[in-house]
């Protein structure tokens, strides 16, 4: 393990109140980021759009986020357009689409989505969480594959986590996908059921990345190295054992990470027994859950592409996360703290149509 | 004079911007303080510009109405004095209009809001002959393909596989373009 010289290096890091950016969390209260020269200084955010600004305006200068958003702000789709660095991937799983009782009760007595949410009848209205996040991805990619149009047949809307359930309650939406505790809160307030859980949908799909911009990337890079290392050694110990995760829950509680009872939160953060364990919330597996596979990148470009945001020709993707997933400073980090490398730079998925990518 | 709604949802208080907006002449629809009541509000009343603080967690339905409606209300993010001028350029250049809320007086208000509107045309506008370009350039791609395939399969001269497709679109009057994309589609279904 090597540690920067000098001082510990201050990192303002930006997270949002959701129970995957437990890692920056744990990396701080394990004292992680001192054992690698850093003190870390989490800054909770209200929005994916403020966490966007404030990255490319060098307030924060890391954070959770979004894979998917990421990919928007490389390639400037909706917004400002900025060279952006993924340094690992913080989880896999862990997130789920919600639908009202009844279209929920339809879906479950085998009925197809087209008929549970009486499309083309009426036009629902499902929510997500940012136009290019993961949550948008996931309910987007479910529709399409059971014959729903998101663009057209649907009313697509951004609502922020902890509004969902109220509104799911209130009528004004049909159901929503988000990240964990929040599709949890639809089923403990018997207000909506969970439908398919994002770890069903894509078997281990990347969710929150660790992100900066690219330029502080190349500028400092023994300082992402060692970030990356301090965040990794993190998500090991999250995998460790149900009671690292219960801990994990109580910091997130106690440090106002999230605004929810810890019950809540330990119910999100432990792992059920048995084979379902490859589709919940998965921190580390080796490192197979931080390595930034470079064919996940080349998945949410195909999506832009296939909901017309991103040019069609496919030319420049490979150049493009070639730089922007930062596999130098992983294997360095990885090497340091001890985690195992993978040997190729891409995987295979099966998505839950037998959709294979790799 | 542009019509605004106001979010209310932070701290900070931005509801008492209601009174110094009308003051200064400007009609707020509503003051809302939550993103259902935002969607209503936008769809009952078609705002021209959204106010809302910088720390808001309504920012991300606003980007989402943008991405989707060319007509979508123009959000004015607040921030206040001690915010980093960085970000606010940061977020000037993510296509919000921002605005110190500090020394808030009716007079400074209308301007604000007059150049977040004409900027906002003015993006637009840049974004269109962007989309624009990239639509010829895209078409022109296929047009290559398609004449390319005649080349390749008929033994055609660049010129006469131009004429041919022109011809083609002409007889059928269809754009360049289509005729480009039937071939090709045809192409591939004949392998």
């Amino acid at each position: 393990m090597s540690r920067l010289a000098g001082p510990p290096r201050t990192l303002r890091i930006g997270y949002m109140p959701l129970v995957d950016c437990a890692p920056l969390v744990v990396a701080v209260r394990l004292g992680l980021d001192r054992r690698y020269g850093l003190r870390l200084e989490l800054q909770r955010q209200a929005s994916w759009a403020a966490v966007r600004d404030r990255l490319i305006s060098g307030e924060i200068d890391a954070t959770h986020a979004l894979a998917g958003m990421v990919y928007g702000i490389d390639t400037g789709i909706g917004g400002p357009c900025e060279p952006m660095a993924v340094l690992m991937v913080l989880n896999h799983n862990g997130q789920a689409i919600v639908l009202a009782p009844e279209p929920a009760r339809r879906l479950r007595e085998g009925a197809s989505l087209r008929e549970a949410l009486e499309v083309p009848r009426q036009r629902p209205r499902l929510a997500h969480t940012f136009p290019t996040g993961t949550h948008a991805m996931w309910l987007y990619y479910w529709l399409a594959a059971q014959d729903v149009d998101p663009l057209h047949e649907i009313e697509a809307v951004t609502l922020p986590p902890p509004q969902m359930p109220g509104a799911l309650a209130g009528g004004e939406l049909l159901g929503y996908s988000v990240g964990e505790p929040w599709a949890a809160q639809a089923e403990v307030q018997g207000i909506g059921a969970r439908v398919i859980r994002s770890g069903e949908l894509w078997p281990g799909h990347p969710e929150k990345v660790l992100a900066c911009r690219r330029g502080f990337a190349a500028l400092e890079p023994d300082t992402v190295t060692a970030l990356t290392a301090a965040v990794l050694e993190a998500c090991r110990w999250l995998d460790e054992s149900a009671d690292h995760r219960a801990r994990a829950a109580h910091w997130l509680a106690a440090d106002g990470a999230i605004d929810l009872p810890v019950e809540v939160l330990v119910e999100c953060l432990l792992l059920p027994e048995g084979d379902q364990r490859t589709t919940r919330l998965r921190f580390h597996g080796d490192g197979e859950v931080n390595f930034p596979w470079l064919s996940d990148g080349r998945w949410f470009l195909h999506q832009f592409r296939r909901w017309g945001w991103l040019s069609p020709d496919a030319m420049g993707d490979d150049a493009r996360l070639a730089e922007l997933h930062r596999l130098d400073s992983y294997r360095l980090a990885a090497l340091q703290a001890g985690v195992p490398l993978p040997r190729g730079d891409t995987r295979r998925s099966v998505l839950f149509d037998g959709m294979r990518w790799e | 004079m542009p019509r605004i709604l106001l979010i209310s949802d932070t701290a900070k208080p931005i509801g008492d911007l209601r009174a110094a907006l009308e003051e200064s002449g400007h009609e707020v629809v509503d003051v809302v303080a939550d993103v259902g009541a935002l969607l209503h509000a936008v769809q009952a009343h078609r705002p021209d510009v959204v106010m809302l603080d910088v720390d808001s967690p309504s920012r991300d339905a606003l980007e989402q109405l943008a991405m989707l409606h060319r007509h979508a209300p123009r959000p004015v993010v607040m921030f206040s004095a001690d915010d980093d001028e960085q970000l606010i350029r940061a977020a000037v250049g993510a296509g919000v209009a921002a605005y110190v809320v500090d020394g808030l007086s009716p007079s400074r208000l209308r301007p604000i809001i007059q150049v977040a509107l004409a900027r906002f045309e003015q993006e637009v506008q840049l974004r269109q002959q962007l989309e624009g370009v990239q639509q010829q350039l895209h078409d022109r791609k296929l047009i290559e393909q398609a004449k390319g395939l005649l080349m390749e399969k008929r033994g055609m001269s660049e010129r006469d596989a131009y004429a041919a497709l022109r011809q083609q679109a002409m007889r059928q009057n269809l754009k360049l373009v289509d005729v480009a994309r039937r071939i090709l589609s045809m192409a591939e279904l004949l392998g």
